[in-house]
């Protein structure tokens, strides 16, 4: 049997560890579409120093749903955020060029409220399955202690 | 039971009990929300996956008639003599990516640029056409391999998950509600016996006052 500190400490380090390992997704930075697709092999770095690499069919698919000049507008990977407990999550983004990619990709308006893109759990499935790499998920800060 | 035996009946102690039941919930969301994602990931996954083995083999049956008519048309020996040095080298970018924690594999073949070795007046369209069919085979496998693995990873992943959200669930967080219950409860009685015996001093105190 744990002593009473012990199991208090084993219960925070689970704690610590569960949100290392969802923060670890997150990139240490975003970059752009255009930036991106220059490189040779696109890529972020992650908060654990390990590098997303972006498949160059992806990129090449957002390019040619968006319009060139909004290339730079378009920063990569693009974040899902997970609100605790709920069917609903949303994108994070800062201009209109997150809105018309995913109108474009889930072929119907999408609703923006408070620098967010809400979308429900089927359309995420579709969302997911065509941008694997540009989207990344985070963890609502809320469900953080 | 044993749990409760070994508790002081303190205050200190049923606080930390509350504190360590918040903590426990809260561990229990954070692994729910991931489950959540992980599973819609994997079936994902799994659905992409039997489309993906299913153009493969479409593509290698087509492939490979492709390359009988070749081989009838140039004859094999001719054709083997052709395609001797016209070996190219595959580049496939490999990378990682991670989905909720868990990290999977990313492939991609890489274009090379360069253009089949092989002499294109000597030989026929049907080359060329055997030769893009190759090609895809190759991407096919590729993509087959990737998916095959992140759902490998996935569904161990989903499997750790769930393994400890049930400990959570059906062991850690009943055993302490039931703690808290049991410390509460043993207050309340307390409280109950304390007021018992003022009002039972207040009947004595009372009974000497009117004796006095």
């Amino acid at each position: 049997m744990l002593d009473n500190n012990r199991y208090d400490r084993l219960l925070q380090e689970s704690v610590k560890h569960e949100l290392r390992v969802l923060n670890s997704q997150l990139p240490t930075s975003q970059k752009s579409l255009d930036v991106l697709l220059k490189e040779e092999i696109p890529f972020v770095t992650l908060r654990d120093g390990e590098r997303h690499i972006f498949k160059k069919k992806e990129l090449k698919y957002l390019s040619e749903i968006t319009d060139s000049s909004l290339w730079n507008n378009l920063l990569l990977p693009v974040i899902i955020e997970i609100n605790p407990g709920e069917d609903e999550y949303s994108v994070v983004c800062r201009g209109e060029v997150e809105e018309k990619v995913f109108s474009a990709i889930l072929g119907m308006p999408v609703t923006r409220r408070h620098h967010r893109i809400v979308i429900y759990k089927p359309q995420l499935t579709v969302i997911r399955k065509i941008l694997k790499t540009t989207t990344q998920y985070l963890f609502s800060p809320k469900i953080l202690p | 039971m044993t749990q409760q035996r070994t508790r002081r009946l303190t205050k200190i102690e049923l606080i930390r009990m509350r504190k360590r039941l918040t903590l426990a919930s809260k561990i229990r969301r954070i692994l729910k929300d991931r489950l959540s994602i992980l599973v819609m990931e994997f079936l994902s996954i799994a659905r992409e996956t039997i489309e993906a083995k299913q153009t493969m083999l479409d593509d290698f049956s087509g492939a490979y008639r492709s390359l009988s008519i070749t081989a009838g048309y140039h004859g094999y020996l001719a054709l083997g003599k052709e395609l001797a040095g016209a070996e190219r080298e595959l580049e496939i970018v490999s990378g990682s990516r991670n989905i909720a924690g868990a990290r999977v594999p990313v492939l991609e073949m890489k274009d090379s640029g360069k253009k089949d070795g092989y002499s294109q007046t000597d030989t026929s369209a049907y080359l060329d056409r055997t030769s893009q069919l190759a090609e895809k085979c190759l991407n096919a496998i590729v993509t087959l391999a990737e998916l095959q693995t992140t759902m490998e990873i996935l569904g161990k992943e989903i499997n750790r998950t769930k393994r400890i959200v049930n400990a959570l669930e059906y062991k850690v967080i009943p055993n302490l509600e039931e703690t808290i219950r049991f410390l509460t409860m043993k207050f309340e009685e307390r409280d109950r016996e304390e007021k018992a015996r003022l009002k039972r001093v207040k009947v004595i105190l009372e009974r000497k006052e009117a004796n006095a």
